[in-house]
């Protein structure tokens, strides 16, 4: 068995090399770049820093559209029938700039990006400039044609926040038969199909259902995302109880191992995973990190606006403009690379802050504080609870008595 | 080449179709840093260069 390199592109570390079979992009060293045969860097002439960005992300969220019939009462991008898209102009120069900076990957999505009658064309020209291109969609109005011509994505993954009843409870309307229906069609014709689940405080407990779909289904993973308080969600009461905050990397790896299925966690939990402190070293190995906004990740709005996440963040460029992603890139996104250097108790002490990187900041914005620690981590909710109480029983201390 | 002196720092498998980050595959945490480092070998010895065109 051999693992054929398809592209390559130079690191600070070494080097970023993607192999198609199995669909895999793998970190190496300085060596292996040149036992590969890549050609040398002058990223390699001086030390790597430790803390030293990549040099483009490795996948970006192009956001096609702010357009979308279903009016999901969550909807993280606020996203209408009549709302702005990207052209199909627009998202080739984009993605022509990504291909020029090395970038692997391009999730699409909205919005729903199937309701753009150039989607295909976009994933085509994605092809064509050597990035993988890969999907969300709700699967509302999915056809057999429109599916086959789904072949052209990597990975496509269909919104399904719950089954039945819970479906209608966590976007507000009645779609579970079309997503399911959906997700059958896409499995017919390709194997790389999952689900992505939206877990919020009301969500929690259907989780198993939605695990037995994906295995009932022969899908090939269940992606778990944390619900964030952003768009028409931008509501506190829908995040995580602090119970189930602990309970959900347990819960994940119930699932995985009952329904012998793929489950992944999305990177704002982060948090919620490092608190049951597993092996930071195997942790790094895998690629589990926390916010990687600005570093392995970018997002591209409908308006042009190019971000570090599609959640949070100023705009660092306008995207629509030739250059300017490229030109951004090496010195901007400051707010969320700043995070590791001048993090704040408890992240400061914290052994994974490396890797966790303080958390989501879109959940820590949409309490108040950007640059603060994640309030659903459950070491941060502790640290409050017990510095809430040191500061009470201060508060309350006997005065000395001498004498 | 069975070995190299080159390493395999960080291994990711599959796409991300997600506005949000991959951040955890939980189906490999469950697996500890020897069988990372087991592994990490093992793919750099299957690693290897596309033929030239």
């Amino acid at each position: 068995m051999k693992l054929e390199v398809v592209r390559a592109r130079a690191e600070r570390f070494g080097g970023i090399v993607e192999v198609a079979r199995p669909r895999a992009l793998l970190h190496v060293d300085r060596e292996m770049m040149r036992e590969l045969g890549q050609p040398p860097s002058a990223l390699w002439d001086s030390p790597a820093p430790a803390d030293a960005p990549l040099v483009a992300p490795t996948e970006v969220h192009l956001v096609l559209s702010r357009r979308c019939a279903a009016g999901c009462t969550g909807c993280y991008v606020d996203a209408t029938p009549q709302g702005p898209a990207l052209s199909l102009e627009q998202a080739r120069l984009v993605l022509d700039e990504l291909a020029a900076m090395g970038v692997f990957h391009v999730a699409l999505g909205g919005g729903e990006a199937l309701e753009l009658d150039y989607l295909f064309e976009v994933a085509a020209h994605a092809r064509s400039v050597g990035i993988t291109p890969n999907l969300t969609t709700s699967g509302l109005g999915l056809g057999a044609p429109q599916a086959a011509r789904c072949r052209v994505f990597g990975q496509i993954n269909v919104s399904v926040d719950g089954v039945g009843e819970g479906y209608r409870s966590a976007r507000g309307f009645d779609g579970f038969a079309h997503a399911e229906r959906a997700l059958r069609l896409l499995r017919a014709v390709k194997q790389e199909v999952g689900v992505n689940c939206v877990v919020s405080r009301s969500s929690f407990d259907g989780l198993e259902e939605v695990a037995r779909l994906v295995r009932t289904l022969r899908l090939n993973e269940l992606e778990l995302l944390r619900f964030k308080p952003v768009g028409r969600g931008a509501r506190l009461d829908q995040e995580l109880t602090p119970d189930q905050a602990r309970r959900i990397y347990p819960l994940a790896r119930r699932l995985m191992l009952r329904h012998r299925i793929r489950v992944k966690l999305d990177c704002s939990f982060a948090p919620m995973v490092f608190w049951h402190r597993p092996s930071a070293r195997a942790a790094a190995f895998w690629g589990v990190q926390g916010c990687v906004a600005g570093d392995v990740l970018a997002a591209v709005a409908p308006e042009g606006d190019l971000l570090g996440c599609s959640f949070a963040g100023p705009a660092e460029a306008d995207a629509r403009v030739p250059g300017a992603i490229r030109a951004a890139w090496p010195g901007g996104f400051s707010s969320f690379r700043g995070f590791v250097r001048s993090a704040p108790e408890p992240c400061k002490s914290c052994e994974y802050l490396r890797l966790c990187r303080g958390g989501c900041r879109a959940v820590a914005a949409a309490h108040g504080a950007f640059s603060a620690p994640d309030p659903g981590c459950p070491r941060v909710q502790e640290w409050t609870a017990r510095s809430a109480a040191e500061q009470k029983a201060d508060t309350f201390a006997l005065p000395v008595v001498r004498g | 080449m069975l070995f190299r002196k080159g390493r395999v720092l960080r291994a990711t498998f599959g796409c991300n179709p997600n506005s949000s980050s991959l951040g955890v595959d939980v189906t490999f945490l469950l697996f500890g840093a020897t069988f990372a480092s087991a592994l990490a070998l093992v793919l750099g010895s299957l690693l290897h260069r596309p033929p030239d065109p």
